[in-house]
């Protein structure tokens, strides 16, 4: 990845267990200009959020070890600087209980994969304040 | 698709692509990743292991690592990381001892009341005499309780050495001389022994990590450093020893890992705790429905 | 390092009085008692019912992780039906569990790939992950050429990525095709074929 002269408009956190999936996210992203960090579960992403700081987290639901509600949920009701993160939940599900849930559980916004590119950075646009 | 397996006098030529399977393996697997301009240190790393075990090709090569064949993921593991033990070895775990941890621990006890802390595995003691050493050189309140601290390790020679308690200038080369002229005698060779009082307020005890029946004969720990081991065991047994490990922790108890190690590759159990000076795990205090 | 199968439970205490302690009020106790049953195949039935109604997360996973250990056909039957729950921590638990014993998962992958249900079908890809590269390869092409949900297609491109076999690249190519007008899965197939090509150079 060429440096780039200007800064990166925001920093997003990709969590995912597929490979492909964080590729797909991050090369797209990148070329929007965002600095792309990944992870491969709620318990990594969570290390990752304590560790640096984000403007948003994208969040697959199925992943092992800690899903994604489970992440969401424990991130909203943790430490206070990281609680009120933005976080974008990606899921396999397009159920209205599904959404629902995505909502309680702290969720600012709700895809349904697959997720075309356009589509991805258009929401993380507008989920970190930054012109498309 | 194996071919059969001669050491190949020529290097074998692995491409981007095989290197990026290797890399994702690795990083699904351990949680290791290594920025673009480590790929040389990838590369030769990779074409270090394929001759070590006589694989005719990558894809010969990474069959076998997929099976953990002849336990070449520890190899593996070992030949990207550096694994000396040392005195004060990953420092940066014993500050947060002292200036979080503890404080945190202490917080739900009476002054006088016991803390046991556990070095597992502790191989030949520089861990848990580094953790006493520390805790006198460093803790204000060292005094104010009664500090157990066990270390135990599956292999009974290195117990044996922890117990005698010499080591050479490598093993103490993070000490100050002051610290090792105030807490050590020198022995016949150029090594230092450790003092005998330090020797004895250690209990040294075999244990294996992932026997249950061992495993639960330790209770109570507030504080644990399991260090550079989970890393290369395979999935169930890594699972397992962190169900053990968290049944020898008081709830609210921490668990300190290797500097490679993640709990997002061992094990939902405990909760992820930030620190100023380390990311550690915690047991909760209470269960959640 | 290879796991050690435990010598049974605790001291003193026998199957029996520990498969009663699944029913403890008390989590801790169900814990420990789940704990004390590793290994021990007669305790599954008892284990069975204990992790249908258990409502706290570790002690959820100390049950699974007994049925891991005794890792036999019947530990496997009563997990399988937790990859279908509506809870995704109990999937993703369900699915640890089951990757943890690659063998004995083996008989149960066609059926499991043959799902009716699409979400089973994803989880189900995968536990091919752990197989040598031609079973998988087999098993996955095989889902993938009936498939018409594409993330279950997704998923088992994933896998496929890290261990399909030049084998793999006719059923990834069609695939491609059928899938030309959905996001991202032109894109997998592409990385799959290049890093299941990569092979050959």
């Amino acid at each position: 990845m060429a440096e780039t002269a200007t800064p990166a408009k925001a920093k997003v956190l990709v969590v995912d267990d597929s490979s492909l999936v964080r590729l797909y996210y991050r090369s797209a992203l990148e070329t929007a200009g965002f600095e792309v960090k990944q992870a491969i579960n709620g318990i990594e992403a969570m290390e990752r959020i304590l560790s640096e700081s984000f403007d948003l987290v994208i969040v697959d639901v199925n992943m092992p070890r800690m899903d994604g509600f489970t992440f969401l949920r424990s991130l909203r009701s943790g430490m206070a600087d990281v609680a009120t993160l933005p976080a974008l939940m990606i899921s396999t599900e397009s159920g209205e209980q599904d959404m629902a849930e995505a909502r309680v559980a702290g969720a600012n916004f709700y895809l349904v994969k697959p997720v075309a590119e356009a589509e991805l950075v258009r929401h993380v646009c507008v989920l970190t304040g930054v012109a498309l | 698709m194996d071919d059969s397996k001669g050491g190949s006098s020529f290097a074998v030529h692995i491409s981007p692509e095989q290197v990026q399977r290797f890399c994702e393996f690795l990083y699904r697997r351990t949680g290791m990743s290594f920025a673009e301009s480590k790929r040389y240190f990838i590369d030769r790393r990779l074409e270090d292991r394929i001759t070590a075990t006589g694989s005719s090709s990558f894809q010969e090569y990474f069959s076998l690592l997929r099976t953990d064949a002849d336990q070449e993921i520890e190899h593996l593991i070992n030949s990207f990381t550096v694994n000396e033990t040392y005195f004060y070895r990953e420092e940066h775990q014993l500050r947060c001892m002292t200036t979080s941890l503890l404080d945190a621990i202490v917080r739900q006890k009476k002054l006088g009341a016991t803390l046991r802390i556990w070095s597992i595995p502790c191989s030949t003691g520089e861990e848990p005499y580094s953790i006493a050493l520390w805790l006198m050189e460093n803790w204000p309140q060292v005094d104010s309780y009664n500090i157990e601290i066990v270390g135990s390790d599956i292999d009974t020679r290195a117990l044996k050495a922890a117990t005698e308690g010499i080591y050479g200038d490598r093993a103490l080369m993070r000490l100050s001389r002051d610290i090792v002229g105030r807490y050590f005698g020198p022995v016949t060779g150029g090594n230092y022994q450790i003092d005998e009082g330090l020797r004895n307020s250690i209990e040294f005890t075999r244990a294996n990590l992932i026997d249950t029946k061992d495993m639960t004969q330790y209770r109570d720990f507030d504080l644990i450093f399991c260090r550079n081991v989970l890393i290369y065991f395979d999935d169930a047994s890594r699972r397992l020893a962190a169900e053990n490990l968290y049944d020898c922790l008081r709830p609210g108890g921490y668990i300190c890992l290797g500097h490679s190690e993640s709990m997002s590759r061992i094990s939902p159990l405990f909760r992820v705790s930030r620190f100023p000076d380390a990311i550690v795990y915690q047991r909760p205090e209470a269960d959640h429905g | 390092m290879p796991l050690i199968r435990g010598k049974g439970g605790a001291s003193g205490e026998t199957s029996g009085s520990q498969q009663a302690a699944l029913d403890s009020p008390d989590a801790d106790n169900r814990w420990t008692a789940a704990r004390a049953l590793a290994g021990q195949a007669d305790a599954v039935p008892a284990l069975a019912v204990a992790l249908a109604r258990e409502p706290i997360p570790r002690v959820r996973e100390a049950m699974m992780t007994a049925l891991i250990r005794i890792g036999n056909a019947a530990s496997i039957e009563v997990l399988l039906p937790y990859l279908r729950s509506q809870d995704a921590g109990v999937r993703a638990a369900a699915i640890e569990a089951l990757q943890a014993l690659p063998d004995a998962i083996a008989p149960f992958m066609t059926p499991l790939l043959n799902d009716g249900d699409s979400d089973v079908r994803l989880l189900a890809t995968e536990l091919a992950r752990n197989m040598g590269g031609s079973e998988a390869t087999r098993l996955l092409c095989e889902l993938i050429d009936h498939e018409h949900h594409p993330n279950v297609c997704a998923a088992a491109i994933d896998v496929l990525t890290e261990v399909g076999t030049p084998d793999a690249l006719p059923t990834l190519e069609r695939c491609a095709v059928r899938f030309a007008a959905t996001p991202f899965l032109p894109f997998a197939v592409a990385v799959a074929m290049s890093r299941i090509s990569g092979e050959e150079s």
